[in-house]
């Protein structure tokens, strides 16, 4: 029994379940052996019960009825299969599943095993939850399947005639954030970044500082450059205690931010035009092409002799880079929308403008939010690059005269920075862009990607 | 399933909108280059009110005519009328796509974007005639009488893709169209949702008088679901072989087993696989 109970502990779906349900589930699991190329099961048949393979390998297919990224695939011990015992409604076998070689399986009631689930009030519903997961994840089939494990919190039965159909899941965006946050704390995800940061940070520790190796020296160190960061009299004049470094990161930030909202502004409208009308794109997209691969430094004299002063070059440059990146993505975004759609909305009576108000601007927007992901990240790149050659303040500017003057700690300091800072943006840019894409939020976290 | 054809009504209203004709037609696609016919002089009556199935084999053609039909492209020669209106024809070599003839696509084409009610209401929104919350209110109706309350704040990606085709059924109608025109709608889905999509078909068909021009590959669902059964020939397509299916409607699933639908299956599916045969021939050659 305690074999039993260590094999289902270690599947997808049981690891969750209490321990008195484990308990449980193990009591209803028989153990089975097949040998090889026996059938276990074919789709079709009726699903009774679901399995855990022990030892051996299987050959599953899915049928070709069923839409499934990939149909075939061989599993191992630990896999679960046969879910289609817990379905709610019709209970049918969607696939062929037949051993390579001889096999050890357990065996529970799906009746039985939905039972204890249902009667776990803490896991069972995150159990139910991990089949759905498992389902899309492992099987490589769509959410129209996957959501077919009933759910305890399941809203009530839309239609009490249909059994096939599950009741749709309503999730508010909060509970499903906390969900995944949730979710993200207990997979190693985080503490395999923790490990990655101390890989970096030890090894700049170990070379500069403790073994001093040849080249490495002259590097600041870990802790000169901490000490210097949040020192409250820094030697070379920048800390956290600083009102010039606050002064230097607002400059960078308020140039990106103008930078990248005019290339938003501009990059967007051009990009769906772009992609909208045949005609428009013969005029513009040759010359939209040509200058889109000039690297951003090539642009820097143009620019100064263009612009007076320091602040009107740096931003252009900045903008430059946002521009053709949230244009490009733009254009492509359009050109991505499936012909349907389009065809779908003139059916409906849609007049042109109505098409490009409806379903080109929406549907390009994934695209588009890409787009901006991108376009704040070249931005931070051409702006280090103009604040480097013209400029008065300003994190690139604070790197390259640090560099000049010998205050090498502060060229770290002013590199951590654009990283956070950087980092930062970005990740401000995809939280708007999943508000404004709730359909797509809620379609993904229900698809487990 | 009995409980479902008690609630419906026997026909009362028939249908006195959606006769298409179809004279004549041939399409031929890039007709400088590598000319490819997809239709060769298709002829093809459709009764108003009527449920017509067309089987034929891979790319033979069909889809090409329903689109012809829809407005999507234009013909080469040949006419389309609809209860006596060109749709096309001679001058006009391409129809204007209206909510008068509604596409079901094959992959399904409801915006996801837009919730499950978002989408029903489309068609009377953007014909802006009624006010948001009349439409809203209309949609919700037909929505519940299509047993899909509940799920109108639902996006499409979010519901099963069964739900989905209903809801894309709802869409159309809510347009009072004249003419559904289905492309294998439910190639997608297994048997089983299948089989409870055919019943929920024609359970929305007994209620809305529309003609129904279906594309399919599969015979019993042809049979099953039409009035008229008309087998294409591999293409360039054009009717084989037109045929009445005197069974008579409300029809449910135990028609399946009856003598008379598998009279008509055995008919039938001997020209079906001829056909399929000579397109794969075909299909050889090119290759
Ligand atoms: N836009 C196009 N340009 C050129 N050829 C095309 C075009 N669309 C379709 N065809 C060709 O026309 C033929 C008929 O295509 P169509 O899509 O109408 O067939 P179908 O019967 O709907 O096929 P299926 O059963 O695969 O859906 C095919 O050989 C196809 O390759
Ligand atoms: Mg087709």
């Amino acid at each position: 029994m305690e074999q039993v109970e260590q094999l289902l502990k270690r599947t997808l779906p049981f690891q969750v379940v209490s321990p008195e349900t484990l308990g449980n589930i193990a009591g209803i699991s028989q153990r089975e052996t097949f040998s090889e190329g026996d059938v276990i099961y074919s789709a079709g048949q009726s699903a009774n019960d679901v399995y855990v393979l022990a030892s051996g390998r299987l050959h599953h297919a899915i049928t070709p009825q069923v839409n499934a990224k990939i149909h075939e695939k061989s599993l191992n011990a630990g896999d679960v299969f046969g879910w289609a015992a817990i379905f709610e409604g019709e209970r049918i076998r969607l696939a062929d599943v037949s051993c390579t070689e001889p096999v050890e399986v357990l065996r529970i009631d799906g009746t039985k095993l939905l039972d204890l689930l249902r009667r776990d009030r803490n896991f069972g519903d995150a159990a139910m939850r991990s089949f759905s997961q498992l389902i899309s994840q492992q099987y490589y089939l769509p959410p129209s399947v996957a959501n077919r494990v009933p759910s305890t919190l399941a809203a009530p039965a839309t239609t009490a005639e249909e059994p096939g159909e599950p009741a749709a899941q309503m999730a508010s965006t909060w509970t499903l954030t906390m969900y995944r946050a949730g979710e993200w704390i207990r997979s190693p995800d985080p503490y395999l970044m923790m490990i990655g940061f101390m890989l970096l940070l030890g090894s700049w520790y170990l070379t500069v500082e403790v073994f001093k190796l040849p080249r490495f020296e002259d590097l600041p160190g870990l802790t000169t450059v901490v000490t210097e960061w949040f020192a409250t009299d820094p030697m070379y004049g920048l800390s956290i205690h600083t009102s010039e470094y606050y002064q230097h990161v607002w400059v960078s930030i308020r140039r990106v931010a103008i930078a990248f909202l005019l290339a938003t502004a501009l990059g967007v409208p051009l990009g769906l035009f772009l992609g909208w009308s045949r005609t428009f794109r013969e005029y513009v997209f040759p010359v939209f092409e040509l200058l889109r691969p000039i690297p951003i430094l090539a642009w820097v004299p143009l620019a100064i002799i263009m612009f007076t002063g320091s602040e009107t070059p740096v931003i252009f440059l900045t903008f430059l880079a946002s521009f053709f990146a949230t244009a490009l993505n733009t254009m492509l975004g359009v050109e991505s929308i499936d012909e349907s759609y389009t065809r779908a909305a003139y059916c409906l009576g849609a007049n042109r403008w109505q098409v490009f108000r409806e379903v080109i601007i929406p549907g390009a927007m994934p695209y588009v939010f890409t787009g901006l992901q991108i376009s704040v990240g070249v931005a931070w790149f051409s702006l280090v690059a103009g604040e480097m050659v013209s400029g008065q303040y300003g994190l690139g500017y604070v790197i390259n005269t640090s560099y000049t003057m010998v205050r090498y700690p502060t060229i770290i300091i002013g590199m951590v920075t654009l990283g956070i800072v950087g980092y930062a943006t970005s990740a401000m840019v995809r939280v708007a862009g999943n508000y404004m894409m709730q359909w797509r939020l809620r379609e993904m976290a229900l698809g487990g990607r | 399933m009995n409980a479902m054809l008690e609630k419906v009504k026997p026909r009362t209203n028939e249908a006195r909108y959606g006769a298409i004709r179809i004279d004549d037609v041939v399409k031929i696609y890039d007709p400088e280059g590598a000319a490819v016919m997809a239709v060769d002089h298709c002829t093809l009556d459709i009764k108003a009110g009527e449920i017509c199935m067309i089987v034929g084999p891979s790319g033979c053609g069909k889809t090409s005519l329903l689109n012809a039909i829809a407005g999507f492209h234009d013909i080469t020669s040949g006419s389309i009328h609809m209860d006596g209106e060109m749709l096309c024809g001679p001058g006009k070599p391409k129809a204007e796509p209206g909510a008068d003839r509604i596409v079901v696509f094959q992959n399904g084409a409801l915006f996801p974007w837009k919730t499950n009610l978002e989408n029903v209401a489309f068609g009377p929104m953007m014909a802006g005639k009624l006010s948001k919350k009349e439409i809203h209110e209309k949609a919700r109706a037909m929505m519940a009488d299509a047993g899909l309350s509940g799920t109108e704040h639902n996006y499409p990606g979010e519901v099963s893709s069964g739900l989905r085709r209903r809801v894309e059924i709802v869409r159309a109608l809510m347009n009072d169209p004249k003419v559904l025109l289905f492309d294998e709608p439910y190639r997608a889905l297994d048997s089983l949702t299948r089989s409870v999509m055919h019943e929920s078909l024609l359970e929305i068909y007994y209620k809305n008088k529309v003609t129904i021009f279906f594309i399919t590959h599969d015979l019993e669902e042809a049979i099953f679901l039409g009035h008229k059964l008309v087998i294409m020939t591999s293409r360039p397509c054009r009717p084989k072989k037109i045929l009445e299916v005197d069974i008579p409607h409300p029809r449910d699933y135990s028609v399946l087993t009856s003598p008379r639908f598998r009279e008509l299956l055995e008919e039938t599916s001997e020209v079906v696989h001829e056909e399929a045969r000579k397109s794969f021939a075909a299909g050889e050659k090119e290759g």
